[in-house]
């Protein structure tokens, strides 16, 4: 999926720089969340001046607008402390100010960019709600020039700092600053200064840009279709992939696979390559096509079966992520209006609705219930829940296994309500953002230490470790009273209930590892005939094929009995 | 240690079981079904389950009790055994009616003696005798309390599966979900003979002493099992313990085991690469090259490769070794309490991960027992979920996830769910729906969904008021797997024939109810009144040659276009599109709807697109339209200044050229008289010149060359 979101990633940042600081976590951050962005970082009020022609005074582009790499992070941290401030002043010192000179410096950085940008965005970072003093002429120039960008699409945004006596928007930089576009209809706009905290801290994550997974046909039935855009609203996070260097350089390079004839050493073309599969001693072949066409049962879309009381959807009918879906007016016009009113009733009713699911060609079908969510706003009245339906994925009957369950004696009163205690003093409120990745946040950490020649990695705080001395102290004399009630004098939980395999280790010499055997063709042929190839351990499968000089891909049991198998039945055959 | 079931499969093959009533598929033809279906599955499967046939009404007689006529008729087909293709096979041809009766209880008598007489010596998790009979053959049941007795004994379980329903009044309204057109008569007591009804008392006698009153459930009708393979009894490998402390805190711990409950069931096989014509593995070489983004690809070695990772536009170096020396370490296994929260908190969170795991107290640990019902139903009562830290070994990454509590008739356990990270969450907003004016929904259209809704829920009520799903996902088997191991199983067994169609009651299972749709009828033709869906047709949307020329099927060769001008002319093209760019181009030409210049440019813009990508589709696209440019650059020679177009792409990009033809190696030589660059002799206009063009080609030639050595 990430790669065909990078293909479109042509975001364009450009920071306007009073305070060093902030550009810096711009920069850090955009590196990890999206980066293909390419983020410019400008400066003005300065004394000296440096910009493409050097036409504007007063204005000194200290990046052009390019993709973040490690120089652009170390030369901003250079510009931080007290020995920053000194190299600031002698480089750029402090002179005049005029917005419109640097938005007409910028306007042209965007236009000198050849590439297609998928969005442009300026933000201004300033203390100053007056820039101008008062300078009506100026402030008029700065106007003509924001509303000049804002036409060629750009969207400004004001990060303004802490200023004492407050930042007053109103004087002048209500008009510099683009309106909430899109969600102008929701009558919403998220403080600036809040943006600003949401910068500072840092986040280092992936961010994604709303974009529909598929766009696909909801058919309720008798030629009554809606279409839907269906989106991924969570997917587990990983590392992003890694890239093979040439070690002398350090250049990326490029992987070539090609398939060719053991034999005569002829490229294999697809065409001369089939498929196969071994079941009971028998090798199946289809063609890659049929291998398709098999998981093919539908034309992608969702089609509604019915509709179930929420009370039948179970919790623990979970097997993969839930997706949302929202109407595509784009496609099939009365799309919104049907499936709001879908929403609404199905809500109101307190139903979810069962379909079938084909997400792309050639996929199988899956069931899934459409659980009505209606919108809801957090205290600052922004989103907190997005109006839809989430798109619940139903487990098959080959996806629920038989659990044998322990049956054991139940708790008494008294120890329940002990128990309640313990889980009292332990309450929280569960936040989903709460809980960072400690495996991925370790791994960015690390690269930054390696871009930056840091010494060592900043230090991650691993939320998903218990703050054991935290609910110690909570607890108190809670946990001996119920390992009292519970628990007899001499019994330690700790404790294995019986050493299996201490014995064997600790005898020392005699049990070490076992020495390999070796598998005769006779003994082969008869784990083959009887079926018992399956009884030996992966090990000493791998220790077969080799001593039989089977080249074995995987590592699969399966696959080595198989490899095997068909082993027998050449030596069978011969 | 994973132990398998054994299984005999015990078929009567009696001359009654082919007798059938008129339109009416025998008893026969319907039992085989069951039985391939079932050796099907335990093959594709890969089943570790041992299985064996007996045959009973055969001509002959083989089994290990036959003495003075006793136990005659009776054919022990295959002796316990893992079900192979072998066997499939054998079902398929060797599998006939026979002419003879046999008596169905020395049937079974014979089974166990197979039963006992296999497993002596071995552990099987489950012993089971699956009897497939009409009943319709005198029985002596003098002996029915001694087989009782021995199959109690030696733990075997019974299922029987006949033509009938056994309860005629219970199931006289249909065998529930549909019954489907192959479905046998149900015949409700009537219509039996007299062997058949007295056999019936005997098979519930049986069935009653065996499991008590749940042991009629045990008995199907050959439809019903074809229908719902699942019933067939579940002797599937119980899913792995994973034992585990649960912690609160540094000093409360409870010993704990846990159980992946639910996960999505994958396909367990991948295919192999095989040759075609030799279908062997081993005929099938695969080679992976690292090589430099340079002209000459220049390949490297593996050993002479790092891995690094994107920081920004910089590739930061950071070789395997550092990476696991820096990255996070979890410190073992663990299932942590972090905190308790209450159960909307998490509800409303989306749930990560692909299962649900179980947690117990440990087996025949009656205090921890105690200790986690406690906690369960502490949870319960407050309605209330632990969050806890779960990690599943020491090679793992740690996750955050939620313990419900829940509390069953016969257990307790907490259900542990993974939740989601920072990281994996995306905020976006969406615009409103519900107080948006452009789509708010009238009083009327309102109160059609509403009828729409009431007509298709998919709970019912019963006679006791019962509410009853008639849509169960859960006991749907994947159609993915049934669909691969007919598809697998049809190949098997005729390996020249196209695969089969879908067959039809998999069809029907993926389908809405039929009572459903029958119902909704009416509500669903309101609501399609009542709301307006139109298709949007977005008119500028770029046209490309197949919507000019429609799906028709053209015969278009690179040497002849064919020149249908009124054909053409039916509408405009204005534009090279992607899909057949040669043929959009040479109808631009034709039409001059565009200058030449241009048309030449937006080919070699596509020549451009098609060359991005690497494979080898595209570079046989690009080879046509090289080749289109060549012919039209011959065919015009007069105004054809532009063909230096085409070659100067070429010059500017010698590597792309170079490239086009290493990759593309067999193609080009298919082409390679084709692809000569237009020299001076042939244009005027070009500005390649003769030793230019040769020039290029020798180099063709040798990297030909080279490339064939290697191979060789």
């Amino acid at each position: 999926m990430a790669e065909w979101r990078e293909y479109y990633q042509n975001e364009d940042d450009e920071v306007e720089e009073d305070e060093e600081d902030s550009g810096g976590y711009v920069y850090t951050s955009k590196i990890i969340s999206s980066d293909k962005d390419l983020v410019a970082l400008v400066f003005y009020g300065t004394e000296q001046s440096k910009n493409p022609r050097n036409s504007f005074k007063h204005v000194y582009v200290y990046h052009d607008l390019d993709s973040p790499g490690a120089k652009h992070v170390q030369d901003i941290d250079k510009l931080q402390g007290e020995k920053g401030a000194q190299l600031a002043e002698k480089t750029m010192g402090s002179g005049e100010t005029s917005l419109g000179e640097a938005l007409w410096c910028c306007s042209n950085l965007y236009s000198d960019i050849k590439l297609r940008l998928s969005h442009k965005r300026l933000m201004i970072f300033t203390c100053r709600d007056d820039p101008h003093v008062g300078d009506s002429a100026k402030d008029r120039q700065a106007r003509t020039k924001a509303a000049d960008l804002k036409e060629t699409g750009v969207v400004i945004d004001l990060m303004h700092l802490t200023k004492p006596e407050g930042f007053d928007v109103s004087l002048f930089f209500c008009d510099i600053v683009s309106p909430p576009e899109d969600e102008s209809e929701l009558g919403l706009q998220t403080e600036p200064c809040r943006k600003l905290e949401d910068l500072q801290k840092r986040v280092r994550a992936k961010e994604l840009k709303k974009r529909a997974q598929s766009r696909l046909t909801f058919s309720l039935g008798e030629g009554v279709n809606l279409a839907v855009g269906v989106y991924v609203l969570a997917r587990t996070a990983t590392k992003p992939p890694a890239v093979r260097l040439y070690r002398d350089t350090n250049e990326p390079v490029r992987t070539k696979t090609r398939y060719f004839h053991a034999h005569n050493g002829g490229i294999l073309l697809p065409n001369d390559m089939k498929r196969a599969q071994v079941y009971g001693k028998k090798q199946i072949v289809m063609e890659k096509d049929e291998v398709d066409e098999i998981k093919k049962f539908d034309d992608p879309g969702l089609v509604l079966m019915g509709f179930k009381p929420m009370e039948r959807l179970k919790l623990h009918h979970h097997i993969r992520p839930a997706l949302f879906i929202y109407p595509e007016e784009e496609q099939i016009s009365g799309s919104s209006c049907m499936f709001t009113t879908l929403l609404l009733k199905c809500s109101e009713k307190n139903v979810f609705a069962l379909c079938r699911y084909i997400p792309r060609r050639n996929t199988p079908p899956r069931f899934v219930a459409l659980v009505p969510q209606r919108e809801e706003l957090d205290q600052s009245q922004t989103q907190a829940t997005p109006p839809g339906f989430r798109v619940i994925f139903l487990p098959f009957a080959d996806d629920i296994r038989t659990v044998d369950a322990h049956v054991g004696p139940t708790a008494s009163d008294e120890q329940v309500d002990k128990m309640k205690e313990i889980v009292h003093k332990l309450r929280f409120k569960y936040r989903s953002d709460a809980f960072e990745n400690p495996m991925l946040q370790q791994h960015y950490r690390n690269l930054e230490a390696l871009a930056l020649d840091m010494l060592a990695p900043e230090p991650i705080e691993d939320l998903t470790m218990p703050k054991v001395q935290m609910m110690d102290d909570r607890l108190g004399p809670l946990v001996q009273e119920f390992k009292d009630l519970v628990y007899p004098p001499d019994y330690n939980p700790e404790g294995k209930p019986a050493a299996k395999r201490k014995p064997a280790e600790s005898g020392g010499g005699g049990a070490e590892k076992k020495p390999k055997v070796e598998m005769s063709e006779e003994e082969l042929k008869n784990h083959v005939e009887k079926g018992t190839l399956g009884k030996l351990t992966v090990p000493v499968l791998k220790d077969a094929c080799r001593q039989f000089g089977i080249r074995t891909t995987g590592t699969k049991k399966q696959e080595l009995i198989d490899a095997l198998t068909i082993l027998a039945t050449r030596l069978n055959a011969n | 240690d994973v132990r398998p079931g054994a299984l005999v499969l015990c078929m009567d093959v009696g001359f009654s079981m082919s007798n059938s009533e008129p339109g009416q598929e025998p008893s026969f033809e319907q039992a085989k079904k069951v039985i391939q279906k079932f050796v099907q599955r335990q093959v594709f499967a890969e089943n570790k389950d041992e299985v064996g046939l007996v045959l009973f009404g055969t001509d002959g007689t083989k089994n290990g009790l036959a003495e003075d006529g006793q136990y005659e008729n009776i054919t022990v087909h295959r002796r316990l055994m893992m079900p192979d293709f072998e066997l499939l096979e054998e079902i398929e041809s060797k599998l006939q009616p026979g002419g003879q009766q046999a008596d169905w209880l020395d049937a079974l008598v014979v089974c166990m003696d197979l039963l006992q007489e296999e497993t002596m010596g071995k552990k099987f998790e489950r012993l089971n005798i699956v009897l497939l009979t009409d009943l319709n053959v005198q029985t002596s049941a003098d002996q029915l309390d001694v087989i009782i007795d021995s199959l109690k004994k030696a733990r075997i379980t019974l299922q029987f599966f006949l033509p009938f329903p056994v309860d005629g009044e219970d199931r006289a309204d249909g065998g529930g979900d549909g019954p489907g057109p192959s479905a046998a008569p149900v015949r409700p007591g009537k219509g039996l003979s007299r062997q058949q009804t007295q056999g019936l008392e005997m098979v519930k006698n049986i069935m009653t002493s065996l499991e008590e009153e749940d042991g009629l459930e045990e008995v199907y009708t050959f439809s019903d099992a074809l229908q719902k393979l699942s019933i067939f009894k579940r002797i599937d490998r119980r899913p792995m313990a994973w034992p585990c402390h649960l912690t609160i805190g540094s000093s409360l711990t409870i010993r704990i085991v846990g159980y992946k409950a639910v996960t999505e069931e994958k396909v367990k096989k991948s295919w192999a690469i095989v040759e075609a014509q030799s279908h062997q593995r081993d005929d099938v070489k695969r080679e992976t090259v690292y090589c430099l983004d340079d002209d000459n690809e220049t390949e490297v070695q593996k050993d002479d490769t790092i891995q690094g990772f994107r920081y920004g536009s910089d590739i930061v170096p950071f070789s395997k070794v550092d990476e696991d020396q820096m990255k996070y370490k979890s410190d073992g296994k663990c299932f942590s309490v972090l905190g308790f929260t209450k159960q909307e908190l998490v509800r409303c969170s989306p749930f990560m991960g692909s299962q649900v795991v179980k947690v117990f107290a440990a087996r025949d640990d009656e205090h921890a027992a105690v200790a986690l019902s406690a906690l369960i139903r502490a949870l319960d009562s407050l309605k209330m979920a632990a969050i806890v830290r779960y990690a599943y070994d020491r090679r793992s990454n740690p996750q955050v996830g939620a313990a419900f509590p829940c509390i069953k008739e016969k257990y307790e356990c907490l259900l542990y769910v993974q939740l989601p990270f920072m990281e994996d969450l995306r905020q976006f907003t969406f615009p409103v729906l519900e107080n948006n004016k452009k789509f708010k929904p009238s009083e009327s259209q309102l109160s059609a969904v509403d009828a729409l809704i009431d007509s298709m829920m998919l709970v019912e009520k019963d006679e006791d008021g019962e509410s009853v799903d008639v849509f169960k996902v859960n006991h749907i088997p994947n159609p993915q797997f049934q669909r691969l191991f007919q598809c697998l199983h049809h190949r098997g067994v005729n390996p020249d024939d196209p695969l089969p169609p879908v067959e039809p009651w998999l069809k029907r299972d993926l389908e809405r109810p039929q009572a459903v749709s029958a119902r909704c009828q009416t509500p669903l033709q309101d609501v399609k009144t009542k709301f307006p869906l139109k298709v949007v047709v977005k008119k500028k949307e770029q046209k490309t040659s197949a919507d000019v020329f429609g799906n028709q099927e053209h015969a278009f060769t690179l040497t002849s276009i064919p020149c249908e001008v009124s054909h053409f002319n039916r509408r405009s093209l204005f534009q090279v599109g992607s899909v057949n760019p040669v043929r959009d181009f040479c109808t631009l030409i034709r039409q001059k709807t565009v200058s030449f210049d241009q048309a030449c440019q937006q080919l070699t813009h596509r020549i451009e697109q098609l060359l991005g990508n690497r494979s080898p589709e595209y570079y046989m696209k690009s080879i046509a339209c090289i080749q289109a440019f060549r012919d039209q650059g011959a065919f015009l020679t007069g105004i054809f200044r532009s063909s230096g177009i085409c070659s100067s792409k070429v010059k500017n990009r010698p590597s792309a050229h170079v490239e086009l033809k290493t990759s593309c190696l067999q193609h080009a030589l298919l082409f390679s008289d084709a692809l000569t660059l237009i020299s001076k002799d042939e244009v005027d206009g070009s500005t390649f010149s003769k030793q230019d063009a040769n020039q290029v080609l020798t180099a063709f030639y040798s990297l030909q060359l080279t490339s064939f050595k290697k191979f060789v």
